[in-house]
C-alpha cells in the first residue's frame, strides 16, 4: 500500500498561494509587495479551481504561484527594502533627535537598490527587451508631459524627458518610423526597431493633472522600472548605432525651448578619440592617412548622393560628424539608387517601407504656428524632410520663413482671403504648398507621397482612418459599400438624376452588356429579373430586341424554376444543418453558440456602419440636389 | 463671657474675610479655627439656636448637657497628660489665645506656668481637640460661618440625599424627630422668587435642609477662582519661600560616602581608546582609510546584454494592447460617428461595461483636438492589468463554427420516412388520448377523454364503427397476434376486450374462442381481486365487449396497457400508486397478478422486452429491468431526466428511448452502461410518447410544443460501432391546446407511416 495523501499537501493547493500568505511569507509590507510584483513581472494567476487551490474555500482571492513567491524570496531588492525600512526608522529618530550630523551620514549610506539584475532576468535577450517596451515609452512620453507636483519630483520630469528625446533620437536617426495615426486619445507611432513593432502613444501637448483616482505609487513604481529599462535598451541601441549613448544635452538650448535639438548625436569613434586621443593612422607613402580621410574619399568617389545635410544632425554639426554616421552601415544613403531626388519613379513607389523611410527627403516644410512643433519635428525628420518653425514655436530652426527652399507649409488654419497681401507673399504663396496637417500622416501610412489638393488649407479634410488596420470581415469606409446595388436599387426608387458616379456605372454596365448580343442579354433580363415589375421590364427589353414571347416566358419560367429549386436547396441545407446541432454534445453547442454569438455581433456592427453611410450618402445627394 | 467674645471675633473675622486674602491669613485661621472649634463644643448650651432646641425639649437637654460635658472630660482626660491640671488650664489657655489671636504663627504656642507640684515653670501646650475631624479645617470653618438661623436640624450625615427622595421628611435631627420637607413652591414661584430677590442669584439649593439658602461671600469666592481657573483656596499660596533643609550654607555635606580612594582610570586617559585610535590613525596616515572618499558608483548603464544569454527563458510577454481602430481617429469617416441613441446609451452604461472606452469624434482640424481626459487613468487601468490581472495563456480557436456540427447523411439518403399529413380524422372536442394501430397495418382504434372508441381505416380515414364508454379511455391496445383480431379498451377499473367487425369468420371464431373459451380454465388457487367477466362467444357481438376485467375497486384509470410480443400476456399500469398498480394478466389462463410487492417510487410506465422474458419499469426517476422468469432485477438505468413520460424499446431490445417532461431523450444501450449512451434536447416543450418501428430504422417522438420529430436509427450488429441516429424531420401540425400537444404517436407496422394523437382533438396520418 502506498503512502497514504494527504489534503493540501499536493497539487493545486500546494502551487497556489494566495496574496495574503505570499506577504506574510516575504515578510514584508503590501505596498513592498506590490513594488516587487511590479519590478519583478510577478503577476497573479488563475488556478483550474480556486476551490482546490484555497483550502475548499471559494472566497475571492489572488492567488499566485507559490514558486513565484519562493523566488521573490531571494530577491535583493526585497534585502534592500528591508534595509531601507532599518533606515527609515534610524534617519527618523535622528532626525527627531536633532542629531543632524549622524541623520546626514545616514543619508550618505542609505540604502539605494538597483534593477540591473531584474532587467536582465526579465528580458535575457535584448530582442525581448525590444518587443516590451511599448508600455514603457507611453509612461515616458506621459510623464514628460506632465507638471512637477509634491508626488512627482522635477527630476523625474526631466528625465523623462530626456528619455523621451533620445528615443525619438534614435528613430529619426535610424529612420524606424513607420506608421503615425492621429488619434483623440493622442498620437499614435508605430516603429519598427530590431524587427520588432514597437507602438506608443503619445499624448497631444496640453498639461494634465494625475486625477485623484489614479495611484501614483503604482505609477511611479513602474516608472522606475521603466526609466531602467530604456536606459538599457537606448545604450544597446544608441552604441549597436555607434552613438555615444547619454547624447550629450546642450542646455542652452534646452532652456530656449528647443525640445529634440537640444541633444545632438555624436559618433562613437569621435568621442573614443576625445576622450583618449588614440585616432588610427596608417603611414601610406609616407603621409599619415585616418580613418577620417579614408572616409572623406569614399565618400567624394559616391558623389552621387547630393549634399543632404543628415537631418538628424543639426546644422551646425561638423561635418566629419555627419560622415561618420553616413559611415554606419546605412543602405538608404549608400545606395545611390535611392537617392532623394528619384522617388517619384514608379518602380520607388511600388517599393515598400524601406523606400519610403526618406519619403520627405525632398521636401522642405515650414510649420505654421499654430501646429505641434514635437510632433512634425519628429515626423518629417524621420522620413528625411527639412523642417523650419518659427521662433515662437521654440528656438533652433535651421531657416527661416523667407527661405527659398520651403516647398511646404504645414498650416492648421482656415483659409482668411487678405486683400493686403504683400507681392513677396503672393508669390510665396504660389510657389509653396499650402496644406494641412493630416496630408503629412497620411502621406506616411500611404507610403507615398499623396496629392495635396485635398489636403489645401481650408479644404474639408478626407476621413484620417487608422494605418493599424481592422480584424477581418469588419467594415472597410476604404472600398464602398458591399452592396452597391442596394443603393443603386434606392436611387432607382427616388428617381434621381444620375449624377457622376451613377453615369459612370451606367457606362460599365451598358459596356458589360454590349460584349453579348442584345437577344441573349434580353433573356439574361429576364433570368435575373427578380420581381414583376423587374420582369415587364425585362419583357418589354426583349421585345425591342426582337425575342418572341414564347422563348421569353419559357426562359423566364426557367429561370424562376432554377432560382426557386435553388432557394428550396438552400433552405433544406439549412433546415438540415438545423437538424444536425441536435446531434452536438453541450459543450460543442455552447462553443458553437458563443462563436456564432460573437460572428453575428461583428456583423450587425458592420451592418450598422454600413447603413449609417447608405443614409449619409442619401443625404448628400439630396443635399446636392436641392 | 468666652462665648461674647468669640461672637465678636467671629464678626470681626467674616468682616475679614470680604478683604482680600491676605498670605497670613490662613495660619490665623487655622488658629482661629482650632479655638473656635473647641470652644463651639463647650458653647453648644449657651449659644442662641441651641437655645431654643434646648427649650424645645428641656428634659433631654440637661442630659445631652450633662453627657456631653461628660464626654469633653473624658476625652479630655484621655489626651491630656495631667488630667488634674485640666480645668485651669483650659482657662488660662483660653485667655492666651484670645490675646495672641491676631499673632502670626503656624504651631500653637507653648505656655510657660509654674508647676503645682514642682514648682518649676512649664510648658503647657494648648489642648488639642482629638475630635474626629478636628484637624480637618474647612467642613467646620464652613458650618462655622454660617448664620445661626441657618444652620441645619438635620443630623443625616453625609449620606446622599435622594435616599429620602420620596419620603415625607428629609432626616432626623439631634433628638431623633424627623426633619419635615419644607414646602417649596412650583416652577412659577421659584421663577417669581429669582426675579423679585435681587439676591437670588447667589442663592443654592441645600439639600439637607431642602431649601435655597444664600452662598457666603467665601464661597462666592471659591466660585469665582474656579471661573477664573485661580486656586480655589484664597489662603493657598503657591509661591511660598522655599524652606531649605538639608542643603544650602552651612549644610553641605562634608564627609564622603565611600572611603575608598580616587580610581586611576579617572584621571589617566585610556591606553585601549588611543590604541584604536592609533590604528585608525595609521590607517588614514598609511592611505588605507580616505575620508569621505566618493564612493565607488557602477555606471548607470552599462553593456547589459553583451554577454552570452542566460539560460534563462523568458518569461512570456505581457499581451499588448489592442491597436486604435478607425473609429479612434480624429478625422474619422463620418459613419463611425454614434448617433443620438449610441451615444445615450454609451453615456447611461457603467465605465466597465462599456464596449469602448471612448465615444468616436470629428473634429475638423488638428488644432481642435482637445487632451484626452481620460488619458491617464487608461495608462494606470494598463498597467494595473499589468501586475493584479491574472493571466491565462490560451490556445485561440480558428475554426469554422459550421465544423462544429456533425456531418450526418442527409435525411434524402434516408428515405422512406413520414413527410407529409396525408389525413386527418377528427374526434370532437375532446382530446385523444391514446391510438393503436393494427398488426396489419390496417386499422387504427383512437381513444378520446369523453369516452368515445373509433375504429377506422388507415388509408382513408373512413370510420367503421364507434363505442361509447362511461369515463375516460385510458388507454386502447391491439393484441399483436396475427391469427385473432381484437383490442383492448381501458377505462375506470375496467379493461374491455373488443372484437372489431367484418372479421373473416376463421379469424372471428378463433378470437371469440380466445376470449370466451367454451370451457373455463382452472381457476387458481389463491383467489385474484381481479375478476374476468365474459359473454359467450355465441351472444357476442362487436357492440359490446366480448370480455371485460374487472380490476381491483379504486385502483383507477389504467395509463397504458402492454402487450407481450405472443399476445398471451397483457400488462397494465394503474394511476394508482403502490402495489394495486401493476398487473400482469394471462388470456390463456384468465388470470392475473401483480408481480411486484413493493415498488419504490411510483410507476409511470412498464415494457415487454420483445424477444427475452424481461420487463421495463420506469418510475418517475429511474428505469428497471427485471428478469420475470428469474424474478430479480436486473438493472436499474438511470436517465437523469425528470420525470419520464415515455418509454420504448428498440425491436432488436438491445436499445432503450427513454422521453421526459424535462425536454430531454436519452437513448440506452443496454449492453453498454446505465446511462445513457446520447442525450438529445430538441424539443422546446416536455415530451409526450417516443416510439420505434416495428422494421424500418425510424423513430419518432412528439411533444407539447405541437411538434413531432422523426429519426433515423440504425444499429448495428457489431457492438464495436455506434447507434448512428439522425434527425430527420420535424412534422408539424397540431394544434396546443391547453399547453398539451401531440399526445401519442404510433407506427403502422408494415409501412414508414406514422398516426399521431393531438390535444386538438384530432388524429392524424403522416405519410412518407
Amino acid at each position: 500500500m502506498g503512502r497514504l495523501k494527504q489534503k493540501g499537501k499536493a497539487g493545486a493547493a500546494k502551487a497556489y498561494m494566495t496574496r495574503s500568505t505570499a506577504v506574510k511569507k516575504l515578510q514584508c509590507s503590501l505596498a513592498d509587495f506590490r513594488r516587487l510584483c511590479i519590478l519583478k513581472g510577478i503577476f497573479p494567476r488563475e488556478p483550474r479551481s480556486r476551490k482546490r487551490a484555497n483550502k475548499g474555500s471559494s472566497a475571492p482571492t489572488s492567488f499566485y504561484y507559490a514558486k513565484d513567491i519562493a523566488y521573490l524570496a531571494h530577491e535583493p531588492v526585497l534585502k534592500k527594502l528591508r534595509e531601507h525600512k532599518a533606515f527609515a526608522k534610524k534617519l527618523s529618530r535622528a532626525l527627531g533627535r536633532g542629531e543632524w550630523s549622524s541623520a546626514k551620514s545616514l543619508e550618505e549610506n542609505k540604502p539605494v537598490y538597483r534593477l540591473d539584475h531584474i532587467i536582465k532576468e526579465r528580458y535575457p535577450t535584448f530582442v525581448d527587451a525590444v518587443r516590451d517596451i511599448d508600455d514603457a515609452l507611453c509612461m515616458i512620453f506621459l510623464f514628460a508631459s506632465l507638471p512637477s507636483t509634491a508626488k512627482v519630483a522635477p527630476s523625474l520630469v526631466e528625465n523623462c524627458t530626456r528619455l523621451a528625446s533620445e528615443w525619438q533620437l534614435y528613430v529619426m536617426h535610424t529612420h524606424a518610423l513607420r506608421k503615425i495615426f492621429l488619434s483623440i486619445k493622442g498620437v499614435y507611432y508605430q516603429a519598427e526597431v530590431m524587427d520588432q513593432t514597437v507602438t506608443w502613444l503619445v499624448p497631444y501637448q496640453f498639461t494634465q493633472n494625475i486625477p485623484a483616482d489614479v495611484d501614483v505609487r503604482v505609477m511611479l513604481t513602474f516608472l522606475e522600472l521603466y526609466q531602467t529599462l530604456l536606459g538599457f535598451v537606448f545604450f544597446k541601441l544608441y552604441t549597436d548605432a555607434g552613438l555615444v549613448y547619454p547624447p550629450p544635452q546642450d542646455v542652452e538650448k534646452d532652456e530656449a525651448g528647443a525640445g529634440v535639438g537640444a541633444f545632438h548625436l555624436q559618433g562613437a569613434t569621435t568621442s573614443a578619440s576625445s576622450s583618449a586621443p588614440k585616432i588610427k593612422e596608417v603611414e601610406i607613402n609616407g603621409k599619415k592617412v585616418s580613418t577620417k580621410d579614408v572616409r572623406q574619399t569614399i565618400k567624394s568617389i559616391s558623389t552621387s548622393a547630393p549634399a543632404d545635410a543628415d537631418v538628424d544632425m543639426p546644422a551646425d554639426d561638423s561635418a566629419p560628424m555627419d560622415e561618420d554616421e553616413d559611415f554606419v552601415p546605412h543602405p538608404s544613403t549608400s545606395n545611390p539608387d535611392d537617392a532623394p531626388a528619384l522617388p517619384t519613379l514608379k518602380t520607388l513607389a511600388a517599393l515598400p517601407q524601406s523606400g519610403s523611410s526618406r519619403l520627405f527627403a525632398p521636401y522642405t516644410f515650414w510649420l505654421s504656428r499654430e501646429t505641434s512643433r514635437p510632433i512634425f519635428e519628429f515626423i518629417v525628420r524621420s522620413f528625411g524632410g527639412r523642417l523650419g518653425w518659427p521662433a515662437s514655436s521654440g528656438s533652433g530652426s535651421p531657416f527661416d520663413e523667407s527661405d527659398e527652399s520651403i516647398t511646404h507649409v504645414i498650416i492648421d488654419r482656415p483659409l482668411i482671403d487678405r486683400a493686403n497681401m504683400s507681392e513677396e507673399e503672393k508669390e510665396r504663396r504660389r510657389k509653396r504648398k499650402y496644406i494641412q496637417p493630416q496630408w503629412v500622416v497620411d502621406c506616411i501610412n500611404a507610403g507615398k507621397a499623396l496629392l495635396e489638393e485635398p489636403y489645401l488649407q481650408g479644404k474639408t479634410l478626407p476621413p484620417h482612418l487608422s494605418p493599424f488596420g481592422e480584424h477581418a470581415g469588419a467594415y472597410d469606409p476604404t472600398i464602398g459599400l458591399t452592396n452597391e446595388d442596394a443603393v443603386m436599387e434606392d436611387e432607382d426608387e427616388e428617381e434621381v438624376v444620375e449624377d457622376e458616379d451613377g453615369g459612370h456605372q451606367e457606362v460599365d454596365g451598358e459596356s458589360d452588356e454590349e460584349a453579348l448580343r442584345p437577344e441573349e442579354a434580353a433573356l439574361k433580363a429576364a433570368a435575373t429579373a427578380e420581381d414583376e415589375a423587374a420582369l415587364r421590364a425585362a419583357e418589354l427589353e426583349a421585345e425591342a430586341a426582337g425575342v418572341d414571347y414564347g422563348t421569353f416566358a419559357k426562359e423566364a419560367k426557367k429561370a424562376k424554376k432554377a432560382k426557386q429549386n435553388k432557394a428550396q436547396g438552400k433552405a433544406d441545407g439549412d433546415a438540415e444543418q438545423e437538424m444536425n446541432k441536435m446531434m452536438m454534445s453541450n459543450k460543442q453547442r455552447k462553443l458553437y453558440e458563443r462563436m456564432k454569438y460573437s460572428e453575428r455581433k461583428r456583423t450587425a456592427e458592420r451592418q450598422n456602419l454600413e447603413q449609417k453611410k447608405i443614409a449619409i450618402e442619401k443625404e448628400k445627394k439630396r443635399r446636392v440636389k436641392s | 463671657m468666652a462665648a461674647t467674645e468669640l461672637k465678636k471675633s467671629r464678626k470681626r473675622k467674616v468682616v475679614e474675610e470680604d478683604t482680600p486674602a491676605a498670605v497670613s491669613a490662613f495660619p490665623h485661621d487655622v488658629g482661629l479655627d482650632m479655638h473656635s472649634e473647641d470652644e463651639g463644643e463647650d458653647e453648644g448650651h449657651a449659644g442662641s439656636e441651641d437655645d431654643g432646641e434646648v427649650d424645645d425639649f428641656p428634659e433631654i437637654d440637661t442630659r445631652s448637657d450633662s453627657e456631653d460635658e461628660e464626654e469633653d472630660g473624658s476625652e479630655d482626660e484621655e489626651e491630656s497628660a495631667s488630667g488634674s491640671e485640666d480645668v485651669e488650664d483650659e482657662e488660662e489657655e483660653e485667655s492666651e489665645v484670645d490675646t495672641a489671636d491676631d499673632d502670626l504663627r503656624i504651631y500653637p504656642k507653648p505656655k510657660t506656668v509654674i508647676s503645682d507640684i514642682t514648682g518649676q515653670p512649664k510648658r503647657v501646650y494648648p489642648e488639642i481637640e482629638a475630635d474626629y475631624d478636628s484637624d480637618s479645617s474647612t467642613e467646620d470653618l464652613s458650618n462655622m460661618n454660617t448664620p445661626p438661623w441657618s444652620q441645619t436640624p438635620n443630623r443625616v450625615g453625609t449620606i446622599p440625599m435622594h435616599w429620602y427622595d420620596d419620603l415625607p421628611h428629609v432626616g432626623y435631627d439631634i433628638n431623633g424627630k424627623k426633619v419635615l420637607r419644607p414646602a417649596r413652591g412650583d416652577e412659577l414661584d421659584k421663577f417669581l422668587e429669582t426675579i423679585e430677590d435681587p439676591n437670588s442669584w447667589t442663592t443654592a439649593f441645600d439639600k439637607k435642609a431642602q431649601m435655597d439658602k444664600p452662598l457666603t461671600a467665601e464661597e462666592l469666592d471659591i466660585i469665582r477662582r474656579l471661573q477664573e481657573n485661580e486656586i480655589p483656596d484664597a489662603n493657598y499660596d503657591p509661591y511660598e519661600p522655599t524652606i531649605e533643609w538639608f542643603t544650602g550654607k552651612g549644610k553641605e555635606e562634608v564627609m564622603p560616602l565611600s572611603a575608598a580612594p580616587e580610581p586611576k582610570r579617572r584621571w589617566v586617559p585610556s591606553k585601549w581608546e588611543k590604541q584604536k585610535v592609533m590604528k585608525i590613525v595609521r590607517a588614514i596616515r598609511q592611505g588605507r582609510i580616505v575620508p569621505n572618499k566618493p564612493k565607488a558608483t557602477q555606471p548607470q548603464f552599462y553593456p547589459i546584454w553583451s554577454e552570452d544569454t542566460s539560460t534563462l527563458h523568458a518569461p512570456p510577454p505581457a499581451p499588448k494592447p489592442r491597436l486604435p481602430t478607425h473609429a479612434e481617429s480624429y478625422n474619422p469617416p463620418e459613419e463611425y460617428l454614434p448617433t443620438e441613441e449610441e451615444r445615450k446609451k454609451w453615456e447611461e452604461t457603467e465605465k466597465e461595461d462599456r464596449e469602448r472606452d471612448f465615444l468616436p469624434q470629428k473634429y475638423n482640424a488638428l488644432r481642435l483636438v482637445p487632451a484626452y481626459d481620460q488619458f491617464i487613468q487608461e495608462r494606470f487601468g494598463r498597467q494595473l492589468d499589468l501586475y493584479l490581472a491574472p493571466r491565462v495563456q490560451r490556445v485561440k480557436l480558428q475554426i469554422n463554427p459550421d465544423s462544429l456540427i456533425p456531418k450526418l447523411p442527409s435525411p434524402q439518403s434516408l428515405k422512406p420516412f413520414p413527410m407529409y399529413k396525408s389525413l386527418q380524422v377528427p374526434h370532437e372536442g375532446h382530446r385523444v388520448r391514446t391510438i393503436s394501430v393494427s398488426p396489419d397495418g390496417g386499422w387504427v382504434v383512437s381513444g378520446d377523454e369523453g369516452g368515445v372508441v373509433r375504429l377506422w381505416e388507415v388509408m382513408v380515414g373512413k370510420e367503421v364503427k364507434r363505442w361509447k364508454f362511461q369515463g375516460r379511455v385510458g388507454a386502447v391496445e391491439w393484441c399483436p397476434r396475427p391469427d385473432v383480431s381484437f383490442f383492448v379498451v381501458a377505462i375506470e377499473e375496467k379493461l374491455h376486450f373488443i372484437i372489431p367487425p367484418n372479421l373473416p369468420t376463421a379469424v372471428l371464431t378463433a378470437t371469440q374462442s380466445l376470449l370466451s373459451p367454451a370451457t373455463l380454465p382452472p381457476q387458481p388457487a389463491t383467489p385474484s381481486p381481479v375478476k374476468w367477466v365474459s359473454t359467450a362467444a355465441a351472444a357476442s357481438t362487436s357492440d359490446s365487449p366480448i370480455l371485460t376485467v374487472n380490476l381491483p375497486p379504486s385502483s383507477g384509470l389504467p395509463k397504458q396497457v402492454v402487450w407481450h410480443r405472443k399476445g398471451d400476456y397483457l400488462s397494465t399500469v394503474s394511476g394508482e400508486e403502490g402495489q394495486g398498480a401493476v398487473w400482469i394478466h394471462q388470456l390463456s389462463r384468465r388470470h392475473s397478478q401483480a408481480p411486484f410487492r413493493k415498488v419504490k417510487g411510483s410507476v409511470q410506465l412498464v415494457l415487454f422486452h420483445p424477444t427475452k422474458p424481461y420487463f421495463f419499469v420506469a418510475t418517475q426517476r429511474y428505469v428497471r429491468m427485471y428478469n420475470l422468469a428469474e424474478q430479480k432485477l436486473l438493472k436499474t438505468l438511470m436517465p437523469g431526466i425528470r420525470w419520464i413520460s415515455s418509454m420504448d424499446v428498440h425491436p432488436s431490445g438491445d436499445h432503450l428511448i427513454v422521453g421526459g417532461y424535462d425536454r430531454k431523450l436519452c437513448w440506452f444501450d443496454l449492453e453498454l452502461s446505465d446511462k445513457p449512451y446520447k442525450i438529445l434536447r430538441y424539443h422546446s416543450r416536455a415530451l409526450r410518447s417516443v416510439h420505434f418501428h416495428p422494421t424500418y430504422p425510424l423513430f419518432a417522438s412528439s411533444s407539447d410544443d405541437g411538434s413531432i420529430q422523426i429519426f433515423h436509427a440504425r444499429v448495428y450488429n457489431d457492438l464495436m460501432t455506434n447507434p448512428l441516429i439522425v434527425p430527420l424531420k420535424i412534422l408539424r401540425g397540431h394544434d396546443v391546446r391547453d399547453g398539451l400537444g401531440v399526445l401519442q404517436v404510433r407506427w403502422c407496422p408494415r409501412q414508414p407511416w406514422l398516426v399521431s394523437a393531438g390535444a386538438d382533438g384530432d388524429v392524424a396520418v403522416w405519410c412518407s
